[in-house]
């Protein structure tokens, strides 16, 4: 495959490169894969096919552009690390894909959706319950969303601004007798795999798939006083983040599964919920034998928006994730985060306390397959190697 | 007086008329003091004061009063 490679405007700092290198995969459809240098000082660009001149200095001024946005007068952020077990004993030490397929406990159906096993499917719900507990112990109440979501509603908390790149939109033919007859009569997949429908074809997009459980809670509570003044809720559901070249095994999918316990209240009331939710959660999972570690985080915001929003998140502790150990790459998996988003919320949904002052919230979530997955790259299949908590409750 | 440049800045920074800006004004009070009005108030203090805000005092420095508190310490400009 060709490569370009360039060097970017500003050397890119240490702390940034994996998050510059992820924007990379949007810069460019001819673009599959990039790589920054360990030193911050070269991009190397793999590409699709070969390119002209013009093509090349077009990508290179689109690189710079993320670069300079993200990394031009960037400043390191203190990682405040709650809790640190990632030194727990793992008895597996090999990326556990490799098994998972060739077992048919995973099925690939295409870049970021896969097919669980039983294997998986019995550790989610396992942890599930474990989620389900914490939920009780708040008294958390359970809630159903839809898979789909109203764009109007994104567009209401600037969902488009901050997060464009990762959207997946949901549409339908038009209702046109003879557009939908056409389409049933010529359409077919090209040879990769993409609809040969013109996109004329389509009705004008109005909803898109979720890219995330609590946002429905909020959008059906807008425009009025919080009930009762505060409130805590559970729902499990599927959320779609589309991550281009990022979206590697089950580290990283395009549809994905959320579980979230969500609390809307006065500040005290949500961060107090949040504390006591991570307190319980860290007795939990030294029960399943996890290693791993709640740092200080911040959400994966578009260029744009990067640098100023991830230097909020730190500076007013908004994020914490718990980012499990992966032993075969030395390196860790965000499986979960306590979130606080201040009245953010409440002031743009208008949903009010009963002062009439806006409504804080804040969310537990968990990923569930990626859980699952960290488990597996640290104890492995075979059951008889698990924690003895996770073995027996699966038995 | 501090006071005055402070809310000069902030209409500025927020992009806001300046009567908007009440000398006890607050984070969230607008609606363009939000988590990315209030980063670019951030910078623009730090450019117009030549002072550094390190992350743990942006999340202190909310309100009018606070932001020229801290300049009258910091600030050399």
């Amino acid at each position: 495959m060709p490569e370009l490679t360039l060097t970017p405007i500003v050397p890119i700092p240490d702390f940034l490169i994996k998050e510059i290198q992820s924007k990379l995969a949007y810069v460019d459809e001819t673009v599959s894969a990039a790589a920054i240098s360990s030193n911050g000082d070269s991009i190397t660009l793999t590409l699709r096919h070969a390119i002209d001149a013009n093509t090349q200095q077009a990508i290179t001024d689109k690189v710079q552009r993320v670069v300079e946005a993200m990394a031009k007068n960037a400043r390191r952020l203190r990682t405040q690390i709650l809790e640190d077990y990632l030194d727990r004993p793992v008895a597996y030490h090999a990326d556990p894909m490799q098994a998972l397929l060739e077992r048919g406990e995973v099925f690939q159906e295409d870049t970021g959706l896969f097919t669980l096993g039983p294997i998986l499917t019995n550790l989610i719900n396992y942890f599930e319950g474990i989620f389900l507990d914490l939920a009780a112990k708040f008294g958390a109440k359970p809630y159903r969303f839809p898979t789909l979501i109203p764009a109007r509603f994104l567009d209401r908390v600037n969902y488009f601004r901050a997060f464009p790149h990762s959207l997946s939109f949901a549409t339908h033919l038009r209702e046109d007798l003879d557009v939908i007859e056409d389409f049933a009569e010529h359409t077919h997949c090209d040879c990769e795999g993409a609809l040969t429908t013109p996109t004329s074809s389509f009705a004008p997009i109005q909803t898109l798939l979720s890219p995330a459980v609590c946002y429905h809670l909020y959008f059906s509570l807008a425009d009025r006083p919080l009930p009762g003044g505060s409130l805590a809720a559970t729902a499990v559901g599927s959320c779609f983040r589309y991550e281009s070249s990022n979206l590697v095994s089950l580290e990283r999918l395009w549809n994905f599964t959320m579980r979230e316990v969500i609390f809307m209240g006065p500040q005290p009331y949500v961060l107090e919920q949040r504390e006591a939710a991570r307190q319980y959660m860290q007795t939990r999972l030294a029960e399943t034998g996890l290693a791993y570690r709640v740092e200080s985080a911040n959400d994966p915001f578009f260029i744009g928006e990067f640098r100023q929003q991830a230097i909020f998140q730190s500076a007013f502790q908004l994020k914490y994730e718990i980012r499990a150990r992966l032993p075969f790459r030395d390196s860790t998996l965000a499986v979960g985060s306590y979130n606080y988003h201040q009245d953010f919320f409440g002031r743009n949904l208008n949903i009010t306390l009963p002062d009439g002052s806006p409504v804080h919230t804040g969310c537990v979530a968990f990923g569930l397959e990626r859980i699952a997955l960290a488990f597996l790259a640290q104890f492995g299949l075979d059951a008889d190697q698990w924690p003895k908590a996770v073995r027996e409750a699966i038995a | 007086m501090i006071e005055e440049v402070v809310q000069q800045l902030l209409a500025e920074a927020l992009n806001v008329p300046l009567d908007q800006i009440h000398p006890d004004l607050a984070y969230g009070d607008l609606p363009e003091w939000d988590s990315m009005g209030h980063m670019n108030v951030m910078m623009a203090l730090e450019e117009r004061f030549s002072v550094e805000i390190n992350t743990e005092t942006i999340a202190l420095l909310t309100n009018v009063p606070a932001i020229c508190a801290y300049l009258k310490e910091h600030s050399h400009a």
